[in-house]
């Protein structure tokens, strides 16, 4: 490697931080936009909310990881209020210790918002994963000393008291777990899921199949329901800022350059030994 | 609110702690690694901290002590819980067999449930889905085939040791590179949230913390 490589090499780190941070500050090119312009994800989130009775009870997996929340965030949010401004009552449940932590920010922001505290339950952190799904299909654990509604009928009834789940995946755990162990057990629970995109190829035959009744499963789907989503008074809840177009396509061509230059180099090394190989027998 | 002008001093010292860590790890990237490799350990520390907090909180004590408090001394499945706890927390000091049993359990539990619903939640279901079904139009029809063929050459492509016949090599082969395209798709949904995840933390240390707008 020249010398001048060898320091172009050191510096693209450095350069690709300055370059972002530069594309983060321009507004957002007009001709760019995230929302898809299919809205039959959103529409059908939507639908499958539309679907639930009055003031459901929703149950909320959140098991979001750190490394892929910044990209469903800003959808969870609105969801969030979404379901809130529908008169949900919320009881939340996390199975991953990065889950929890993430959803304790969710409710810490929730309170400070003045969501109304009588519509949430917070069930904790449930140990187990798969065996803590099975005990939430019959009876969701309610923490000794809850008082309200929500923890009343969940209480009494178990199971039955919820309308639906809506479950935030992340790379540990996800809707995949949902529907393989709560589907089978709760029949006619519609399961909604909210998960980034490295989990689309695994969640997408179950909307196919109908065992996940919605996904909002890519960035341009979680915008596009954005766009859509009515949250009325709660709007405070929206998370202010969106994802960054002019950035995002900075950094997306620079990972196209990066890909297409490894892969040319090799290819222009291949033919190069070709050619020389026809040469010398020749 | 940002870090270099007002808002609640919590607030504030929030924002400042984690900018810096964030200036740490970006510094990783340019070379600094011994502040790098110092945010790591502390990572890890306090991931370790959070964990037994949480085990200690919202597992250990509600679950198995409360109820015992409450009236549960009765109760079997409480006492082989703490039995299994104690010997999990001092699995260092007892012998291999005794320390395996509730790394056994859990390790055992998991994988049962975690096989009864790939197969009861997934493989039945998604088989019923693609094939067994009256497709509502010809596309649909071809793509569930397709899928099904997909998925037979990738099994293929697993087979060990060489396969017998060209045919069968060839369709191992077609089902490797057909892995290595979805693996390829795959790393470029990962690069995409990976790059959110860097734009959202330049967006932190502009924004929330050095109170630019965009």
């Amino acid at each position: 490697m020249s010398e001048r490589r060898a320091l172009l090499v050191r510096l693209a780190p450095a350069l690709l931080l300055v370059g972002l941070a530069a594309a983060w500050l321009l507004p957002d090119p007009a001709s760019l936009r995230l929302a898809s312009t299919d809205h039959a994800a959103a529409d059908g989130w939507k639908a499958a909310l539309d679907a639930l009775p009055d003031e459901p009870t929703v149950l909320v997996g959140f098991d979001p990881d750190i490394g892929t929340y910044p990209e469903v965030r800003p959808t969870v949010r609105t969801a969030l209020a979404d379901l809130l401004n529908r008169n949900a009552r919320l009881v939340l449940v996390s199975l991953t210790p990065e889950g929890r932590a993430l959803l304790v920010t969710e409710l810490a922001r929730l309170r400070r918002a003045g969501a109304n505290p009588a519509r949430l339950l917070d069930l904790g952190y449930l140990a187990g994963s798969e065996a803590a799904l099975v005990s939430i299909a019959s009876e969701p654990p309610v923490p000794a000393g809850s008082v309200g509604e929500i923890a009343r009928r969940l209480a009494d009834e178990g199971i039955g008291a919820v309308d639906a789940a809506v479950v935030v995946g992340g790379n540990d755990f996800g809707p995949r777990s949902w529907v393989e162990q709560v589907g089978p057990r709760v029949e006619g629970l519609p399961i909604l899921a909210i998960a980034p995109t490295v989990l689309l190829p695994e969640l997408q035959p179950y909307v196919a199949s109908g065992q996940l009744a919605a996904l909002l499963g890519t960035p341009r789907d979680g915008a596009a329901y954005r766009s859509l989503a009515d949250l009325g008074s709660l709007n405070r809840l929206r998370e202010v800022s969106e994802p960054p177009l002019a950035a995002l396509m900075l950094g997306l061509l620079i990972a196209v350059a990066v890909v297409g230059q490894a892969w040319g180099g090799r290819l222009g090394a291949q033919l190069r030994t070709t050619g020389r190989d026809g040469r010398e027998v020749g | 609110m940002n870090g270099l002008f007002g808002g609640a001093t919590a607030d504030v010292v929030a924002t400042w702690v984690a900018a810096i860590v964030t200036l740490v790890v970006l510094g990783g990237l340019l070379g600094e690694r011994r502040l790098f490799g110092w945010s790591q350990h502390l990572l890890a520390g306090l991931a370790t901290g959070f964990v037994a907090l949480l085990a200690i909180r919202e597992v250990i004590g509600p679950r198995l002590l409360d109820p015992m408090m409450a009236g549960g001394v009765g109760r079997l499945e409480l006492w082989v819980g703490l039995a299994l706890v104690g010997v999990a927390a001092g699995a260092p000091w007892l012998p291999r067999v005794v320390a395996a049993v509730p790394v056994s359990i859990a390790i055992g539990s998991l994988a049962a449930f975690a096989l009864g619903g790939a197969v009861i939640g997934t493989v039945i279901p998604q088989l019923v889905a693609t094939v067994a079904v009256d497709r509502a139009t010809t596309l649909d029809t071809v793509t569930g085939v397709a899928a099904a063929g997909v998925t037979g050459l990738v099994l293929l492509g697993f087979l060990h040791g060489v396969p017998r016949g060209r045919p069968m090599r060839a369709a191992a082969g077609a089902g490797r590179w057909l892995l290595l395209a979805g693996i390829g798709g795959w790393l470029g949904y990962l690069l995409f949230s990976r790059l959110l995840l860097l734009l959202d933390r330049i967006g932190f240390l502009l924004g929330d913390w050095l109170g630019l707008a965009r």
